[in-house]
């Protein structure tokens, strides 16, 4: 690489003097009188010169274009941020704080494994269940009618190889015939009806179907079944009729916490209130540091005070500061961005006050204090487009380190209540079970997430500052 | 030196007791119940009689001259809630020597881990171990620490077949906490190592050295390396001293008794005269990794000079 560099640069220079001794060669050459003929002003020739294609954001866009994993974050993160302010509003969600409850038993649906809600069976009309309401809409159906105790005798009406029908207590079902069941059947076991018993608890079916799955029930709503015998008996499936696990058609895609709160509202809510404080925080940050820092290099008279300042809050450390504040204010949204946004700014604002005192006295911006240009309008139009770069790199890095410090102080205890959702109490619940590998789930979920956040911003902010400095356009 | 030093001695100084200063009015905000260990059960009088004699009704400004007296004589106060009764320096007396040879072990392997991956990625640009380093480093520092020590703790110690918590007598507890220390040190000293070697490879002196058809391993070893390291030796006490201070957040979650856990114990249980006392020696102890820093700086590289300072550091 550095050898055809090497060789390129070779080849350049000889071609330059190549064309600098053409030039002096047409130069001597020419009539004398020629040389010093007084050029006259041509307007084309001056745009020539005044005109370059080159343009700063244009450049920035394009250099940044070429980095394809921060373009592929940028996507995900797009996708992500639009996600979850979209996700309040999809249908069939619960609110991050609401308690779901088994509509059946009223026993909260609590640290149920992440699964979707899913359609197990799908029956056509006229399927003959066992039904149970639970709640106005929700039926807990199985095909199981009735158990018989062991070592009952029932009436044996029908013979199959798989299914036997019987009578018993008056009722009409079907039970299972295998290897489980046992039943002692006579000789010839087709020669019905008959006495018969089992050893074993037998479970007495409606249909000589098995939809529950041995015994699991499931759950579906009116308008799959039509009930024949009040609250709690048969029910009579209707074209379509549709079996799901949970009682409800909404699912618990990460699962429940142990209090039955739905783990998906939660972690989209709290990814709202994290990025809700990393961005405030980073705007914060922007604000203040670049005002400070602007006035810090500007004017002269302030340097020795906003110095003094800088020395000692920067003597202490960030997270001592953060506990600190935390530990006398009350715990809320406002005192963590408070906490954060007093230490934020320190960084910001010192490289601003550097990168002034190196720019604010060359030429440029002596013509146009000559000019008379205010101050307000040197700052802005002249200073702070050169700063750019390391403002969105600052306040891009200030999403995933507000949001490490929530977590943080979230650990110590002095962090926001679980009521307000955020990525950090959502991780501190999760921790304490961790010892459990069942439970896992409500550690990975939010961490899953985070992590993608916090990483994304790293890399975008990085590669955009590489971007936005001009020493990388070509 | 002797003059920049003695002058920024001063100033550190002086920036402690305005630390001290600030956080003890603040913490003066505080509900007065972190003072007792059985708020509830006393009644008023008792209440003030208590105040009265640990001088809380004092006007502030006498409250904060006894305290600068006792802090003088080495006395930090004693706990309220924590261990109700006890010098404050007792307690820290005892938790100090876990934290510092932990400190000290996970400094020695991040230097250990930190400096051949950074050089490493620096003479390998872009090849694998500078992709390597890059990832890890952009993990380690993207993602929060909170986050990748419970899941070092989890599985680590699934993996080990040991238990979550610290034993001091058994070794094999400290390998995982020590290691989740280093994690974040390691990185950064890759990070600074590379970008300082970098731009020490694109300087003239190499490119002579490597005219005069020195070897790349030389260079490497005699010129680049040494020269880099110069600005990474500022940064060492300080990050030296603020892991003996203990991880906070390690040493609580693995149970270490030193003195990280010991500030999140004192949180919770709002020790208030504690948590003051913590404050400012960590306060403490940060000040003086930076003024190390910068003294030795200033011993180790001659060409370095502290005439004109500008900003910290």
């Amino acid at each position: 690489m550095a050898g055809l560099f090497e060789s390129k640069k070779r080849r350049l220079e000889d071609a330059m003097s190549e064309e600098l001794k053409k030039q002096l060669d047409t130069e001597l050459s020419a009539n004398e009188d020629e040389l010093f003929v007084l050029a006259d002003y041509d307007a084309s020739t001056a745009e020539k010169t005044g005109y370059s294609n080159y343009s700063y954001w244009g450049s920035t866009v394009r250099v940044f274009l070429k980095n394809r994993m921060a373009v592929l974050m940028l996507t995900v993160l797009a996708l992500l941020l639009l996600f979850t302010f979209i996700q309040p509003m999809l249908p069939n969600q619960y609110g991050p704080n609401a308690i779901t409850t088994n509509p059946a038993t009223g026993i909260q649906l609590s640290n149920q494994a992440p699964r979707m809600t899913t359609v197990y069976h799908t029956l056509p009309a006229g399927v003959e269940l066992f039904g149970e309401a639970i709640d106005g809409e929700w039926y807990s159906v199985s095909n199981v009618m009735m158990e018989i105790k062991a070592r009952k005798n029932f009436l044996l009406t029908e013979y199959g190889e798989d299914w036997c029908r019987i009578e018993y207590d008056g009722k009409t079902g079907y039970v299972k015939n295998n290897f489980q069941t046992k039943l002692k059947l006579p000789e010839d076991p087709t020669a019905v009806p008959y006495e018969c018993k089992s050893n074993f608890q037998l479970s007495v079916y409606t249909t000589p179907t098995d939809y529950s799955n041995d015994g699991e029930v499931f759950y579906t709503t009116l308008d799959s079944i039509e009930v024949i015998d009040g609250q709690n008996g048969l029910v009579v499936t209707k074209e379509g009729a549709q079996l799901r696990n949970i009682p409800s058609d909404k699912a618990f895609i990460f699962g429940t916490n142990n209090i039955g709160q739905d783990l998906w509202a939660r972690v989209w809510s709290g990814t709202r209130t994290s990025l809700w404080i990393g961005f405030v925080v980073a705007f914060f940050e922007a604000l203040i540091g670049i005002m400070v820092g602007i006035l810090w290099g500007y004017v002269r008279q302030l340097d020795r005070l906003i110095t003094e300042i800088y020395n000692v809050i920067d003597n202490i450390p960030n997270t001592i500061i953060l506990i600190l504040i935390s530990y006398i204010m009350r715990p809320s949204i406002s005192t963590l961005i408070f906490a954060m946004s007093l230490t934020r700014w320190l960084g910001m604002a010192r490289f601003i006050r550097n990168q002034i005192v190196i720019i604010r006295d060359r030429d440029y911006n002596l013509a146009s204090r000559c000019l008379g240009t205010s101050t307000t309008r040197i700052m802005i139009k002249n200073l702070l487009p050169y700063l750019v770069s390391v403002i969105m790199l600052r306040m891009a890095l200030a999403i995933p380190n507000a949001i490490g410090s929530e977590v943080f102080i979230t650990y110590i205890g002095l962090g926001l209540s679980v009521d307000t959702p955020s990525l950090g109490n959502l991780i501190n619940e999760g921790r304490k079970l961790v010892t459990s590998a069942s439970l896992r789930y409500q550690l990975i979920f939010p961490t899953v997430v985070l992590s993608i956040i916090t990483i994304a911003f790293y890399i975008i902010g990085n590669s955009f500052a590489d971007a936005a400095d001009p020493k990388n356009h070509r | 030196m002797l003059k920049y030093s003695l002058k920024r001695l001063a100033s550190s100084v002086l920036t402690l007791c305005i630390i001290i200063v600030v956080v003890f009015v603040l913490l003066r905000q505080m509900p007065i119940e972190g003072y007792f260990d059985n708020y509830e059960k006393l009644d008023e009088f008792q209440i003030q009689v208590k105040l009265t004699q640990l001088g809380l009704n004092d006007p502030v400004l006498v409250q904060l001259k006894n305290f600068f007296v006792k802090l003088l004589h080495g006395d930090l106060g004693t706990s309220s809630r924590y261990s109700a009764g006890t010098p404050i320096a007792t307690i820290i007396a005892n938790k100090a020597p876990v934290s510092i040879y932990m400190g000290v072990w996970s400094m020695a392997i991040s230097l250990i881990m930190g400096i051949p991956l950074g050089a490493a990625m620096a003479r390998s640009k872009s090849g694998f171990w500078d992709k390597f380093g890059t990832a890890f480093i952009v993990f380690i520092n993207a993602v929060p620490s909170a986050v990748y020590y419970i899941f070092i703790q989890t599985y680590g110690t699934e993996a080990l077949g040991i238990s979550m918590l610290f034993e001091r007598e058994n070794w094999v507890t400290w390998i995982l906490p020590v290691f989740s220390l280093s994690l974040g040190s390691t990185a950064s000293y890759a990070m600074w190592l590379r970008r300082y070697m970098v731009d020490e490879m694109n300087k003239d002196y190499v490119r002579l050295a490597r005219a005069k058809g020195v070897s790349n391993k030389k260079i490497m070893m005699k010129h680049v390396f040494r020269n880099a390291f110069v600005p990474m030796i500022q940064y060492i006490p300080a990050s030296l001293l603020y892991t003996i201070c203990g991880s906070i957040y390690v040493e609580s979650l693995y149970s270490v008794p030193g003195m990280g856990g010991l500030l999140v114990d004192v949180i919770s249980r709002q020790d208030n005269p504690m948590v003051q006392a913590l404050v400012v020696i960590y306060s403490g102890i940060g000040i003086v990794g930076l003024l190390l820093g910068d003294i030795l700086m200033g011993v180790i590289d001659p060409r370095i000079s502290f005439v004109k300072k500008e900003g910290a550091r």
